[in-house]
């Protein structure tokens, strides 16, 4: 149906560096729901959105996805960067 | 082939470099050619009918000047010994006008060992800036034992480097380090030559300038240094004594707690 509204589900991965909603974000990801729009690594990048989960919460995200405190732990071996958060915003699209 | 040649010890990376190189995962090098090096080759890839994939040496052969080059091949020693060798595979990396940008990654599998048994050594031949899309890399992340599916969440990290670099820039890396190819929004291609090269046997002395009388100072601050964006967190600990290993290991040192092993807290 041409032109119709749609509500329709933003996401944003957050990366901080403890599973805290108040521990500094590392990394970042923004989807935007239409299509052919990717997400990419940006070299021009200058900051990442949020310094915090926290903020991104006062900002009207909503987290959908929260770390596991108790996950994967090698003691000596590091791996991924940060413990992952995915918020969402609903929000109305008319394409 | 083996590319054991004389170096000038003044070519040899410092402590400081070498320690930077632990903590950062790579190092840069500006070497000086002749006027007119880099412009020549680009317009021998220019006129290359197909990619050639490992024949990119023979097709382009002043690319061997640039590794033959002292200043690279100082470098390269001081990480692989003077017995290191230029791998078999190398390769000419086109990003072409309105690429997408790759995921970050690891290259091979999973068998990290934070050591370094082998390094890429990239060759940019024009200036490289922000738009032309620049390899990035995440300073760091070689000490990381990350499955690149696991990474696949990922897109801007604080921290990240673009190689926005000028014309005859070599980037020699970790082979574990983590990069991607970013998207190329300008309307010309962007050529990066790959080489890599290996360490043959485990170091038994330093293999660069090594100074007996400074280098441990020298290494406390860098081993200890906060890369990226991780701050007081329980993985810069552990990086920091991944580092201090590394270390050891190329001073042809014992190494405290050898890969694979855990500390013992109460010996």
């Amino acid at each position: 149906m041409a032109n119709a509204k749609q509500q329709r589900q933003r996401l944003l991965y957050l990366h901080a560096q403890k599973p805290s909603i108040r521990a500094d974000v590392v990394g970042a990801a923004l989807h935007e729901p239409i299509a052919g729009l990717v997400t990419e690594v940006d070299p021009e990048a200058v900051d990442l959105p949020y310094e915090t989960v926290h903020a991104a919460m006062v900002d009207g995200w909503r987290v959908v996805h929260f770390p596991d405190q108790r996950g994967h732990f090698e003691d000596r071996e590091i791996d991924v960067i940060g413990y992952e958060f995915i918020l969402e915003k609903i929000e109305v699209y008319d394409e | 082939m083996s590319d054991a040649v004389a170096i000038e010890e003044e070519t040899l990376l410092t402590d400081a470099e070498l320690l930077g190189f632990i903590a950062q995962g790579y190092h840069l090098i500006e070497p000086e050619l002749p006027a007119g090096f880099h412009e020549t080759i680009c317009e021998q890839i220019d006129a290359l009918e197909s990619n050639p994939g490992n024949d990119i040496l023979a097709r382009v052969p002043m690319l061997q000047q640039v590794y033959d080059h002292p200043q690279v091949r100082g470098a390269l020693v001081s990480l692989l010994g003077e017995d290191l060798q230029m791998d078999g595979h190398r390769h000419l990396h086109v990003n072409v006008p309105g690429s997408r940008s790759q995921g970050w990654h690891q290259d091979g599998t999973n068998v990290r060992h934070h050591q370094t048994w082998c390094v890429l050594a990239i060759y940019y031949p024009h200036d490289v800036p922000a738009d032309l899309g620049p390899t990035i890399i995440m300073p760091g992340t070689h000490f990381r034992n990350t499955p690149t599916d696991q990474l696949a969440t990922y897109a801007n990290l604080k921290g990240q480097v673009p190689l926005t670099v000028k014309a005859g820039t070599i980037a020699i890396t970790h082979y574990d380090l983590w990069h991607a190819a970013t998207r190329n929004k300008s309307k010309r291609e962007r050529y990066m030559l790959k080489f890599l090269f290996n360490r043959m046997n485990q170091p038994t002395a330093p293999s660069w300038n090594f100074d007996a009388a400074t280098a441990e100072d020298t290494a406390r601050s860098y081993l200890s240094t906060m890369v990226g964006g991780q701050g007081y967190s329980s993985d810069y600990y552990k990086e920091w004594e991944l580092r201090k290993e590394m270390w050891q290991w190329f001073k042809g040192e014992q190494v405290d707690v050898p890969p694979g092993e855990f500390r013992n807290m109460l010996s």
